[in-house]
């Protein structure tokens, strides 16, 4: 069960909104189907990103994948440990395994987003 | 027929010997070490450093392979090097005995042309003695180029050469250059502990390879906290009481407790002579040939680095069966259309014939395969998933064209890529062709077919 309060993105990514700023990562249904994660390019800071576009790129034993950002805006933060600990996306997707934080250019983008049930639904489908 | 060869490097000692077995009297002339800087400074010394930081980085993995060490597991270079110059002293006693064997008189000494068939030597003890020829070839090398602004002292300021001459492993390294030469070191001393930051004037790393390739080795690069720094220009070096200073062109500025410099090399083409004779050079001094390698003057011939193009060891030797060839009568072209080439570097890189972006520039249509190492099976068993196979093919003829690898053993898997080219083959014949497993080369295989959208282990594409 995906957590109530963030939203997700149709390329597997979430966003859970605190004010202005979004904290991003993959969803529990991404790692889990790209399985061990070995690694991940940081973004850096200070950098603008868009929403729907590439934040960076993920590495698991099976796949190189892109990270789509959900929302557009400034990364005004990045989840260090996981250069050390890239493991924390698979043990943890919505919390210790966060990858970034973006300041929103445009708080609205997050209507776009899905919540937890329509996000299932999506998934469900997709996967059919 | 009477040869005369100045310079016994990977150019000089092969022609020498094909010379032999084709019947010539042949004296070969080095100045320095048999072997050239392929054996003593350059291919296989990096690659014996890089040998026992690949053993190092399985060593720091052990766990992963269940294995159990209680020990402490690190580098000591003093034996690091020990075992890098056995294994150089060992191949330049193999050379020294194949001119034994091969009766090829060996000469040591600094060889100068005087006149068409006349050549001074002038040897380590200061006498000279001129060597009357009816053939010569020249293949006299390269070497590291320096920039007068910070010369090479040996101390700080170091050169290929002097890196691979290390006492003890400085705590940082700046290396200025992240061609092939730059990256191969920044991949052992990162592996040895070593702090690396890596400054290029162009937009990558490894900038001759295609684009993805060199895309895939800077994130590899960065795995290893290897700093790399691109576009960027170095304006000022200063040395310190502690180490170097550099000043880049903004105004940044970094330190660090030595440097290496890596920009390229340098023709070795003065004081041999070339001007009593006339022989020509182009513009970038390297000396001028025919598709014989015969030189403006007839019966000079010249091989390897000092003919400028690619300066690499395999082509050198090449050109010095095609010089010796021709030099005994047997007439032979030399041919640059398949010319395969290693880097390295962790992952290693192998590559041969065209690139994408050559591609581009040359109006060529072509159709791409890919497949990731990460989806072979053998990739897993070894523990090396990283990298990628590509494969460019024409597009109506589906005729390979290029194959390039990073990843594990790649500069072996790169040679099916080689010949594929050189027989003509296509994409779809590659592919179509049974490869065993577990192998790694199975993913050429699986490149092969990716280039029509039919690689079996496939998934994200």
């Amino acid at each position: 069960m995906d957590p109530e309060d963030i939203k997700f993105h149709k390329e597997h990514t979430w966003a859970k909104v605190s004010g202005k700023k979004a904290t991003i990562g993959i969803t529990d249904y991404a790692q889990e189907s790209l399985g061990d994660i070995v690694y991940i390019e940081l973004p850096e800071t200070d950098i603008e990103v868009t929403a729907n576009t590439e934040l960076t790129e993920i590495e698991s034993t099976k796949a190189t994948s892109t990270v789509i950002a959900p929302v557009s805006g400034l990364v005004i933060e990045i989840n260090e440990k996981l250069a050390d600990s890239p493991e924390l996306i698979n043990e943890d997707p919505y919390g210790k395994g966060w990858i970034a934080v973006i300041k929103m250019d445009n708080p609205a983008e997050i209507d776009d987003l899905m919540d937890a049930e329509e996000y299932e639904a999506y998934v469900e489908e997709e996967s059919k | 027929m009477r040869l005369l060869i100045i310079g016994s490097g990977p150019g000089g000692y092969v022609a020498a010997i094909r010379a032999a077995q084709l019947g010539a009297s042949v004296t070969i002339v080095e100045n320095n070490e048999v072997g050239g800087t392929c054996l003593n400074w350059g291919c296989i010394p990096t690659k014996t450093l890089s040998a026992s930081a690949e053993v190092l980085q399985k060593a720091r993995r052990l766990a992963e392979y269940g294995i159990e060490c209680t020990g402490d597991i690190r580098p000591n270079l003093a034996k690091i090097m020990e075992r890098k110059n056995k294994v150089v002293s060992t191949q330049v006693k193999g050379i020294r005995s194949l001119f034994k064997y091969r009766r090829i008189n060996l000469v040591e000494g600094r060889g100068r042309l005087l006149a068409p068939g006349r050549v001074e030597i002038e040897k380590r003890d200061g006498t000279k003695e001129v060597v009357e020829a009816d053939k010569i070839i020249i293949a006299t090398g390269s070497r590291p180029a320096r920039i007068p602004a910070f010369p090479f002292d040996g101390e700080a300021i170091l050169s290929s050469t002097d890196a691979l001459n290390l006492g003890v492993l400085p705590k940082s390294l700046i290396i200025i250059g992240a061609g092939v030469v730059g990256c191969e070191f920044a991949c052992i001393f990162a592996e040895f502990g070593v702090e690396i930051t890596m400054l290029e004037m162009l937009n990558r790393a490894v900038s001759t390879e295609d684009h993805e390739i060199s895309e895939l080795l800077e994130r590899e690069l960065k795995k290893k906290k290897i700093k790399l720094m691109t576009s960027v220009k170095v304006e000022k070096v200063e040395r310190m009481p502690d180490g170097v200073r550099i000043v880049l062109e903004g105004g940044k500025e970094l330190t660090g407790e030595k440097l290496l410099v890596s920009i390229g090399r340098h023709y070795n083409t003065e004081d041999i002579g070339l001007e009593a004779l006339g022989i020509q050079k182009g513009e970038r001094g390297e000396i001028q040939v025919d598709t014989k390698m015969e030189t403006n003057v007839k019966g000079v011939y010249a091989i390897g680095d000092v003919v400028g193009g690619m300066l690499l060891a395999h082509v050198a030797s090449h050109e010095g069966i095609v010089a010796a060839s021709n030099a005994c009568g047997v007439e032979r072209s030399m041919d640059y259309s398949v010319v395969p080439a290693a880097i390295f570097t962790s992952p290693e890189i192998g590559s041969v014939g065209l690139r994408e972006h050559d591609a581009q520039t040359r109006g060529l249509k072509i159709r791409t395969g890919h497949f990731q190492f990460r989806s072979l099976g053998k990739a897993h068993a070894m523990g090396e998933i990283a990298g990628i196979i590509k494969v460019i093919a024409e597009d109506d003829t589906d005729k390979v064209l290029g194959v390039h690898i990073i990843g594990p053993h790649a500069s072996d898997l790169a040679h099916e890529g080689a010949l594929a080219i050189k027989a003509g083959l296509t994409a779809k014949e590659v592919g179509g062709m049974i490869h065993a497993h577990p192998t790694l080369s199975e993913g050429l295989m699986e490149a092969a077919e990716d280039v029509h959208g039919m690689a079996i282990h496939a998934v994200n594409q």
